[in-house]
């Protein structure tokens, strides 16, 4: 029998092996075929034959420490773990009889010696592995009884928010230990003390959420027990059906089944079979996903005609008709282009391809944007000009064959933690690390990390750092010219060579805009010019910048000189922000491109669309984002429709963000909550969580992958449904009765669409684009034989500082980031217990800037920049360089953005987040914005509550 | 700090022209005319296009003639458009 069929579902007790030399054994009579280094167990588990286990789990390494999985083979002396012995060819296992039931029965007996006997009332009964196996061996007595010493009244710790640990029950198989190490690279468990005395113990015995448990749920997960146990699940019980569906949360689209009773979820468990995080999860998408039905929701549609006005609660059709009155009456006064539309990288692509298709036929004009303009619309620019597609080249598990990985920009740990542990996984194995960061990210504290580089530059001189080690690279003859020759353009290469090899690229010269010694540079040039396999990962660290775009374009040169394109170990690869920010650009959310990067000044694809959507399409842009507030504030835009997105909080100078959206006529927020965004609005459309509807998300890697509804909409329409009623009230129908037939709609538009459908996501999983006739399953690593363009082109990136500069008056350069436990503005996070981690934004300042202005730890410090001044509390760190300052963003009243700057990125207009220079100073009150916030907020607030109050007196006179 | 809408988009240019200093004259302003052309708005197009025509004075050199041959451009497209209209 060779096995090909991988059940996502079964546990096949230690990892896969993948080899290309198969072994034949014969297991109780069964001849089976496995690749060489396969363990006994698994090849008898992928066979059928389940030989019991307790210690083992295929997410882990084999440890042979419970003993239970015993078997015989021939010619070999005793009983051998199954799970450590592995597979030779000719080799005839016996996984049942007398003397292996007799041992089984004998160790089941000692673990349940001290083990508390119940089970009836157990929160782990009905599924429970130490149960089962009791179950599988036969015990039938326990001859110990409970008199002697033992674990049973071991005290419990409760202090996570999400799960408990009940020692009483724990069979120190080390599994969630091994979990923690092996699976999450955190290494926060340990086994402590010796003998009967051993114990699972967070960090230095300490309870786990004083210790450095990041919360990722393997523990949980591994747990054979309920020793480790999810708190949803002793409340409520065992759930009784699943769905696997995609997380809301970060950009690396982990796959989860939503483990249900009835219609509530009980619990999110990572799946196996998600192709992105292969059964692993951070705190977020595990256990953060109470806020869908937090009291908070919005549930019904609501209208005013100014927003000092109470909400009045109506119904769908008054809302949309409003709505839809309101933006024809705006279009007659003010002309077609005074409306536009902003999809969501939070929402599905169909409903992102619905609102972009609604602004460009319903509304008539390309004012459509997405909130991927104020995170990789450089990438989209970079890539596209240099390798010719708008995406990353690799998928994740690409970093286990890299043997040199660079972070630019990225905080993989905080912000993509799935991947940031697979990434940790291979730098365990000795791949090297070189961070190019202000800041001394975690993934730098990697334990077992080999070489590290830490550049530790300026913010706001990457440009200069990647032209520095490009210029090592060619002046020292490192480049690799085979790839140069065969797949570049040649004349853009020549016209680049000239560039970087000028002296104003040497390390020498960088050294004195970045800070960075040219001796490190020149090491770290050396080290990814001399991989193997170079791979390059990056983050909102290198688009949020003036110069944005020219680095992308210069992560793109660096990939190309070195030949790391087209292969496995290697690639240039954006870590996207939100879950679908991929998929947003994809689905033609920017203002010039129609869905899939199609310009729209490209007749023959204006054509096609014209031909399917039955409109004659404008062929010019429309307004970007930060146009179109500065077009409100001129009073030229008037009317804006807002899908899932919160530009209040999330956008940049935040009272010129205030000013547009107080100059709007009509403003319509589709959300699930009354976010910064909705209360300027005069619409508000309730909208429905990841779990309350269908449709598809796009990850990092270009993975289509399935949302499945677990649960009705709350408020009774799914997002995408909305989107349809306001068009159809505006005289464009659309008539859709599924997402699916949307999909169908988007791959009949789109190139690398054509063969995505939703039967052949069913059937495969999940698709990484570009999936059509050339490659019907997808393309897991783009570039392997040509670029889309041809030949790679190398751009010229000259560095150009930015004109936002530290001075006497502004000394210090803040620069912003993300948490792991808070996510982007935190609506949904701050709506669970994630915020028992990170409750407030701090300010980050380094112990020497602290002292120089006599600042200690909790101050309350006023940050002053050129747009404005918020107040928030010290946190004295090292992580930055002297002369850095940095927040988090995930607490509306923080008013980080009010400090931020509209300067932006000079090709697409990406705010320059990460460079604003500041003076930080000891302040006893809130900043004059802060006040004036809370004061709004408050009025907000009640006039919201004032709905509720005027239906509640309406239905008792009813 | 200035939010007026004619000199966001005189800055935008500038800087647009900044970023692609190092190409020859020729190229760079064939370059910024092309970004202009494929990713700013009508409206933006058509503001600065006026400001060209009126002042002018705060645009870089590179900017002016990208501006001169964007202009050109919708002349000629304008042009077209009428004798497509007339025929």
């Amino acid at each position: 029998m060779k096995i090909n069929y991988f059940n996502p579902n079964k546990d096949y007790g230690t990892p896969a092996r993948l080899s290309e030399n198969l072994v034949t054994l014969e297991i109780d009579g069964v001849e089976v075929t496995v690749p060489e280094g396969t363990s006994v167990m698994r090849a008898a588990a992928l066979a059928d034959i389940n030989i019991p286990k307790l210690c083992a789990s295929d997410n882990l390494e084999s440890f042979g420490s419970c003993r239970l999985c015993a078997v015989e083979i021939e010619g070999r002396r005793g009983m051998p773990a199954s799970c450590t012995t592995p597979v030779d060819a000719g080799m005839k296992v016996t996984t049942q009889n007398g003397k292996l039931a007799k041992l089984r029965r004998n160790i089941m007996e000692l673990y349940i010696s001290d083990h508390p006997l119940d089970c009836l009332t157990c929160p782990a009964n009905g599924n429970c592995e130490l149960q089962d196996m009791a179950g599988a061996v036969g015990l039938r007595e326990v001859r110990y009884g409970f008199e002697g010493k033992n674990h049973l009244d071991s005290e419990k710790d409760h202090s996570n928010p999400y799960f408990s640990f009940d020692p009483s029950k724990c069979i120190v198989c080390s599994r969630c230990v091994r979990a923690c190490e092996e699976v999450q690279g955190t290494f926060a468990l340990t086994i402590d003390g010796r003998g009967f005395d051993s114990k699972v113990s967070p960090s230095q015995n300490e309870g786990f959420m004083g210790s450095e448990c990041v919360s990722c749920g393997a523990c949980v997960q591994a747990c054979p027990t309920s020793t480790l146990m999810e708190k949803s699940v002793i409340e409520m019980g065992q759930p009784e059906h699943s769905v696997v569906t995609t997380c809301a949360y970060c950009g690396v689209g982990c796959s989860f089944k939503a483990e249900m009773k009835g219609d509530q979820v009980v619990r999110m468990v990572p799946y196996k079979g998600g192709d992105a995080n292969h059964g692993h999860s951070c705190v977020k998408g595990r256990f953060a996903f109470g806020y869908a039905t937090h009291k908070d929701r919005i549930t019904s549609p609501m209208i005013r005609n100014a927003i000092n006005e109470p909400w009045q609660q109506v119904s769908w059709d008054e809302a949309i008709d409003f709505a839809a009155n309101r933006l024809k009456q705006i279009q007659q006064q003010y002309g077609k282009d005074s409306i536009g539309g902003i999809t969501s990288s939070r929402c599905t692509n169909e409903e992102a391809y619905l609102v972009q298709k609604l602004v460009r036929t319903a509304f008539g004009n390309n004012n459509t944007d997405t909130c991927a303009r104020v995170c990789h619309s450089p990438t989209g620019y970079g890539l596209k000009m240099t390798l010719g597609e708008s995406a990353g080249t690799q998928d994740f598990d690409s970093v286990m064959k890299s043997d040199v990985i660079i972070v630019i920009g990225a905080n993989p740990t905080d912000a993509h933690p799935v991947f940031g542990s697979l990434m940790r996984r291979r730098l365990r194995q000795g791949a090297k690390l070189i961070v190019v960061d202000p800041r001394h990210i975690d993934l730098l504290k990697t334990p077992h990390l080999k070489e590290a580089h830490h550049l530790a530059l300026r913010p706001g001189s990457n440009v200069a750092l990647i032209n520095s080690i490009a210029h090592v690279i060619i002046t020292e003859g490192l480049e690799n010219n085979k790839f140069i020759t065969t797949r570049c353009d040649k004349d853009s290469y020549q016209a680049w060579r000239n560039f970087i090899i000028e002296s104003s690229n040497a390390p020498e010269q960088a050294e004195v805009i970045t800070g960075v010694s040219a001796q490190a540079i020149r090491e770290a040039a050396r080290t990814f010019a001399n991989a193997n396999n170079g791979a390059i990962y990056y983050g909102l660290g290198v688009t949020e910048h003036s110069q944005g775009s020219t680095m992308v374009m210069g992560i793109a040169n660096l990939a190309m000189i070195t030949g790391n394109i087209g292969r496995e170990g290697v690639g240039v690869n954006p870590l996207r922000g939100q879950n679908n920010v991929q998929g947003s650009c994809d689905m033609g959310s920017f203002p010039h491109e129609l869905p899939g990067y199609q310009h729209v000044s490209d007749p023959i694809a204006r054509t096609r669309f014209e031909k399917i959507w039955g409109v004659t399409l404008d062929d010019e842009p429309g307004f970007r984002i930060p146009n179109m507030f500065d077009s409100a504030i001129a009073g030229e835009f008037k009317g804006l429709y807002v899908q899932g997105e919160d530009i209040a909080q999330s956008d940049p100078d935040t009272q010129h963000v205030e000013q547009a959206l107080r100059s709007l006529d009509c403003l319509i927020v589709q959300d699930l909550f009354l976010n910064e965004t909705a209360k300027f609005a005069h619409v508000l459309l309730p909208g429905s969580s990841f779990l309350e509807k269908n449709g598809t998300f796009t990850n990092a890697e270009r993975r289509i992958n399935r949302v499945r509804k677990v649960m009705a909409p709350i408020a009774g329409k799914e997002d995408w449904e909305i989107t349809v009623a306001l068009s159809n009230a505006l005289g464009y129908p659309m008539h859709y009765n599924h997402p699916s037939e949307i999909m169908d709609e988007i791959a009949s538009l789109t190139p690398t669409f054509t063969g995505v459908n939703y039967d052949r996501l069913e059937q495969l999983g999940s698709i990484q684009w570009p999936c059509n006739e050339q490659h019907p399953s997808g393309m897991p690593t783009m570039h392997v034989d040509d670029f889309p363009i041809g030949k790679g082109r190398f751009s010229i990136t000259e560095y150009v500082a930015s004109d936002e500069r530290t001075n006497g008056r502004f000394p210090l350069y803040l620069t912003t980031g993300r948490i792991l436990s808070q996510y982007n503005v935190g609506a949904q996070t701050r709506r669970t217990e994630n915020q028992l981690w990170h409750d407030e934004d701090l300010l980050e300042i380094h112990p020497h800037d602290a002292e120089v202005r006599g600042i200690k730890e909790n101050d309350w410090l006023g940050i002053t920049s050129r747009a404005g001044q918020t107040v928030l509390r010290a946190r004295i760190s090292d992580r930055m360089l002297p002369g850095v300052v940095y927040t988090t963003f995930h607490h509306p009243e923080s008013g980080a953005n009010v400090i931020t700057t509209d300067n932006s990125d000079w090709a697409t207009n990406c705010p320059e987040y990460k460079v604003t220079a500041v003076q930080v100073e000891r302040v006893s009150q809130p900043s004059e914005w802060q006040k004036n916030f809370t004061n709004f907020n408050q009025l907000q607030l009640q006039l919201l509550q004032s709905s509720s109050d005027m239906l509640n007196s309406q239905t008792e006179i009813e | 700090m200035s939010h007026n809408q004619l000199n966001t988009l005189i800055r935008m240019a500038n800087q647009i022209a900044d970023n692609n200093h190092h190409y020859p004259f020729e190229q760079a302003v064939a370059l910024v005319c092309n970004h202009l052309q494929k990713f700013w708005a009508k409206a933006m197009k058509m503001q600065i296009i006026a400001y060209y025509h009126n002042d002018g004075s705060e645009l870089n050199p590179v900017v002016t003639a990208a501006i001169k041959q964007l202009d050109e451009h919708y002349q000629t497209k304008s042009t077209r458009n009428a004798q497509q209209s007339i025929t």
